[in-house]
Order: structure tokens, then C-alpha cells, then sequence
């Protein structure tokens, strides 16, 4: 990947703010416009807010984000964390269709989920005993 | 957050909350524990000005979600103002424009409740 970027914080809710600054400058120097860049902004938001109240609510550690720009001028993002591993398929989907929500029938669990997946191109979610929870996005780069 | 979220009573018993920045996992319980305060003290209306915050996250939403229901179980409501495109974005991603009132000003979103209690008289 070409000019690769590291942030290490903890995972804390704390940490969030800091991540959204990193991640806000690294789409705007690959080059997406301002709607682009809030909308991996929020992916990652979202993503790290899972990490810490998931999969760090009972243990500590840190979240490791990498981002680059890969070879098609996309952008990948890695967000790795070493806490409870976290299965994507145990998330019910939230009934968000619009004007089809039902206030008090409405399942909201799941709505950080949504919006990883609606928001970014490509969303991998993988495990490895050895080194956690690894979750791959992909942005492609507006053509 | 700390001490970045302001609120005044306005006429006819509405309370304005006005949170500022983020609306991320990490300020919005102490943004949802004022809605709480104003809930259990009996005021159920409440209008939240959008203002000045810049991004609103899934639990943002939620807090707003869980926040609207127990207003209206009381006989009250949660309305929104003042809220900027890049966050009505959001709303709209998830279809919350239609379970919300969504006012241009504070005033518009207060004189809500004022018409909504004379339909009722």
C-alpha cells in the first residue's frame, strides 16, 4: 500500500475523537471529497465504537488502525484489536428501510453495523486466535 | 462533552437541550443522562438544537430513539432543530427523518408543542 499510516490508541471511547482526526486526514490526502471523508469517517467511528464496547468491554487493549491507498487508488483501512472475538452474524440487522420504520417495533441493535456497510465498498470481518479481531474496509477512490 | 451542553426552559413547559460537537459513544451518555434527568422530572417536551453538532453515531441515535419513546409515553415529545445537512445525512441513512419533527429553529420546533396542545383543547 502506498503511503501507509499507523495509529495505536487505547480502545477506550476516549480514544474516539483522536481516531476521527487521524482518519479524517488520512481520506482527505487520498483524496476523497468532504462527502467521502465524513462518510469513512463515520464507518470508522462506528467500527471502533463496536471494538471497545464489544470487544474490549471486559478486557483492555488497544486498537491498531493501518491505512493506505492500494494499487486501483482505493482506500484500505485495518482496524485490529485483541479482545473478545467478535462474530458480525450474531448482530441482527436493524428494520431501517426508509419509510417503512415502525417506532415501537423498530430493532436498533445492529445500527452501527448498518451503517459499516452501507457507508464503505468492501467490509471483511476476520478472527485469528494468535492476533484478534481484524476487520479490512475498503473505499474506493470516486471515479 | 463536560460542560459543553447547554439547556434553557423555554415558555409553555419545553426545555431546549443543545449538546455541541461529536455525538460519538463516548459524550453521548452524558448527553442521554440529561434527556434522562429532564424525563423523569416530568418534562416531556423536549427540543434538542442540532446547532452545533457536527456528527451524530449510531448511539446518538439511539439515545434520541429511546429518549423520543418514554417523552411520548409521558404525553410529551422530542423534536429537532437546527440540523445541519451533514447530520440530517445520517437521519436520513436510516429513515429517522420520518420518526422525528424536524424544525428550521428553535422557535419553529417549541411553537410545535403550542399548536399540538390548542389541536388538543
Amino acid at each position: 500500500m502506498v503511503d501507509e499510516r499507523t495509529l495505536t490508541a487505547p480502545g477506550r471511547f476516549e480514544s474516539l475523537a483522536q481516531i476521527s482526526d487521524f482518519i479524517t486526514q488520512v481520506a482527505r490526502d487520498a483524496g476523497f471529497d468532504e462527502d467521502g471523508v465524513f462518510h469513512v469517517q463515520m464507518a470508522v467511528d462506528e467500527a471502533c465504537s463496536n471494538v471497545i464496547e464489544h470487544a474490549y468491554g471486559q478486557v483492555s487493549g488497544d486498537i491498531v488502525l493501518t491505512c493506505g491507498v492500494d494499487e486501483a487508488g482505493d482506500l484500505r483501512i485495518d482496524i485490529r484489536d485483541s479482545g473478545t472475538r467478535f462474530d458480525p452474524d450474531s448482530v441482527p440487522l436493524p428494520q431501517v428501510e426508509v419509510g417503512k420504520v415502525d417506532l415501537d417495533d423498530l430493532n436498533i441493535g445492529g445500527l452501527g453495523l448498518f451503517f459499516i456497510r452501507k457507508l464503505m465498498d468492501e467490509v471483511t470481518f476476520r478472527f485469528d486466535a494468535e492476533s484478534g479481531n481484524h476487520l479490512t474496509m475498503v473505499k474506493r477512490r470516486p471515479h | 462533552m463536560t460542560g459543553k451542553l447547554a439547556q434553557e426552559m423555554l415558555t409553555g413547559d419545553v426545555v431546549r437541550v443543545a449538546p455541541q460537537g461529536r455525538l460519538d459513544t463516548f459524550t453521548v451518555p452524558e448527553f442521554e443522562q440529561i434527556l434522562t434527568e429532564h424525563l423523569d422530572a416530568g418534562r416531556a417536551r423536549l427540543v434538542v438544537d442540532l446547532a452545533d453538532v457536527t456528527y451524530v453515531s449510531s448511539s446518538g441515535l439511539r439515545a434520541l430513539l429511546s429518549a423520543r419513546r418514554r417523552a411520548r409515553a409521558a404525553g410529551g415529545d422530542v423534536a429537532l432543530c437546527n440540523m445541519a445537512p451533514r447530520v440530517r445525512e445520517i437521519f436520513e441513512m436510516v429513515g429517522f427523518v420520518s420518526l422525528f419533527g424536524i424544525f428550521a429553529s428553535v422557535q419553529e420546533a417549541a411553537d410545535a408543542f403550542s399548536l399540538d396542545v390548542s389541536a388538543r383543547t
